[in-house]
């Protein structure tokens, strides 16, 4: 950066190249650090179009609408961002947003891994943009929508068939009893609680569903993040083994999780650390324990 | 949404580089599977000359009357190509075997944190195995 | 909730089966190679020899499950395949009948054969 920043002292983390060039200052209010950050920014862009910055990475940018006689034909745009410590993949797509092309679109919100609306495919991964630093990924940062989804515009893919296969596996609680009193809580052991613990993580984000080889070529198949979700209450006994039985039933299905050949692959994306195979895996063992049962 | 861009087998097949362990180990095993159901037809159908050998056919061999079933299968032994592909195939079964036994414990939820170490380990155990027992295939092929 | 499901068109009979011959399979494939390929040699094969091993009736019935176990595994193998494809339909239909003669029609000529090498048939 050009300018002179006024930027947070960088506590005492081991010292990144990336922020070499920030004028250490003294600690400043986190609004005044923001608000100061950001019209440094402006300055910066509204001056001499930010002369060749040293520290400066590339961010290729997937692009595409079908709706802008450019854009029809999806391409790649290149944005210059400076370096900056802690900087995110989503800080560097909201620092091109706003300073190069306004009309870039994604979706973002909480900014903390916890709303699961920034899903993106950076560099060859499906992760999630605000959860990602960008000192962590190889140069040029190269961001692209979600694979198998079908694309809205630009980084925005269409999420609809993932909370369709949500939905199916109904994800509420539904015990078989009424709870005792009228206000009385629903009591869990400890014990429970930790078996289903992970589970209960999902954010919804669909970088399972995205990395899934299988659930790209079976559109029918529940995909990992469902059967996660059908795990969180099938395991919870709280629902009692009614309730159980039917939520196998659902997962016991040809598209159920019988479809999931193992390729660890959500897993290995999942935002959370959700260990997904492992919830598929149990499921399926519970499915045929079941069914034997019944012979 | 009809107004959507599906960017097709680039998604897929496109990304090989950046594939990981666990798919590798699908891909093989799928392709190893199909190999080895196609060479169960076909060795069965080499072997079924055996039915024609029990009826005490013979065919002609450098002079010699042999077995139609004994004839059959060391003509082909004696092709180097068909040596070659036992190598081949024996790479394929060994491959099969080995990824198949990391599944199966995948399956009883045993050990699934080094389940890409097993998938490279089954490789390097096959490419072992192979090379092992290059001399004992291709013995005499020469 | 009471409505039972049929366990075969679930999936789940087929994938507790394909594990179950896998492992079988596991043993006896790697039998096969070796005993056909390092203690005999697969160019050394007559018909005699054929015919002197097939009589054994333990190595006739391992033989025999060998076949049956091996077309079940490779020919639900290649169905469940297809069905990650995404098949349905008239054409899963289809594939179904196919793969279930071609399996049918492998395992009848396979025991057939063995029977003829053992000298039974």
């Amino acid at each position: 950066m050009s300018t002179q920043v006024p930027k947070e002292d960088e506590r005492t983390e081991s010292v990144e190249h990336e922020a070499e060039d920030s004028a250490e200052q003294p600690e400043a209010s986190h609004g005044d650090r923001r608000r100061a950050d950001r019209d440094a920014k402006r300055q910066s862009v509204s001056g001499a179009p930010a002369e060749p910055e040293q520290d400066a990475f590339r961010l290729k940018v997937f692009r595409y609408d079908p709706e802008v006689e450019g854009k029809m034909e999806p391409r790649f745009d290149d944005f210059s961002v400076p370096r900056e410590k802690g900087m995110t993949v989503l800080d560097a797509l909201i620092y091109a947003r706003d300073t190069y092309d306004t009309t870039l679109t994604f979706r973002h919100s909480c900014r903390q891994a916890v709303c699961g609306s920034d899903a993106l495919f950076i560099n060859g991964r499906q992760r999630l943009g605000c959860q990602t630093q960008i000192s962590d990924l190889d140069k040029p940062v190269r961001v692209e929508p979600l694979p198998h989804q079908d694309v809205v515009k630009d980084l925005v893919v269409d999420m609809e068939h993932f909370y369709d296969q949500m939905h199916a596996v109904e994800p509420f609680f539904q015990p078989d009893e009424e709870s005792p009193g009228d206000l009385e809580e629903y009591r869990q052991s400890p014990e429970n609680r930790e078996e289903i613990k992970m589970s209960t993580r999902c954010i919804w984000c669909g970088a399972c569903m995205s990395s899934c080889n299988i659930a790209a070529g079976d559109n029918q198949y529940l995909g990992p993040a469902a059967i996660n979700k059908a795990y969180r209450f099938a395991m919870d006994e709280r629902e009692g083994e009614n309730m159980k039985e039917h939520r196998l039933n659902v997962m016991d299905q040809e598209h159920g999780v019988w479809r999931c050949q193992t390729q660890f692959s959500c897993t290995n994306v999942c935002p959370k650390d959700i260990p997904l195979t492992e919830h598929i895996q149990e499921l399926k063992r519970e499915a045929v324990k079941q069914n034997l049962k019944f012979w | 949404m009809s107004q959507s861009y599906n960017r097709g087998l680039v998604e897929d097949f496109g990304r090989w580089r950046e594939f990981t362990a666990g798919m590798w180990a699908w891909i093989f095993h799928k392709f190893t599977g199909w190999v080895l159901v196609g060479y169960l037809f076909t060795h069965i159908a080499v072997l079924s000359t055996a039915i024609a050998g029990a009826n005490g056919q013979t065919v002609l061999v450098g002079g010699e009357q042999l077995n139609v079933y004994t004839a059959t299968i060391q003509g082909l032994e004696s092709l180097l190509i068909v040596r070659v592909m036992e190598v081949g195939l024996l790479a394929v079964a060994v491959f099969h075997i080995l990824n198949g036994v990391r599944l199966l414990f995948v399956d009883l939820g045993l050990g699934l944190e080094s389940q890409d170490k097993s998938f490279y380990a089954s490789l390097i155990v096959t490419g072992v195995i192979v090379i092992a027992s290059i001399p004992t295939f291709l013995e005499g092929a020469f | 909730m009471a409505e039972r499901y049929s366990s075969f068109r679930s999936g789940s009979t087929s994938w507790l089966l394909q594990r179950v011959t896998a492992a079988f399979l596991v043993v006896v494939l790697a039998f096969h190679f070796f005993l056909l390929h390092f203690v005999q040699h697969a160019s050394e094969v007559t018909f005699a020899g054929t015919t002197a091993r097939m009589e054994e009736w333990g190595y006739l019935l391992t033989m025999v499950l060998f076949l049956l176990t091996a077309t079940f595994h490779g020919v639900n193998g290649v169905y469940a395949a297809l069905l990650n494809q995404g098949l349905t339909g008239t054409a899963k239909r289809a594939v179904q009948v196919v793969l279930a003669i071609a399996g049918l029609a492998l395992a009848g000529q396979g025991t057939y054969l063995a029977l003829v090498m053992s000298g039974v048939m």
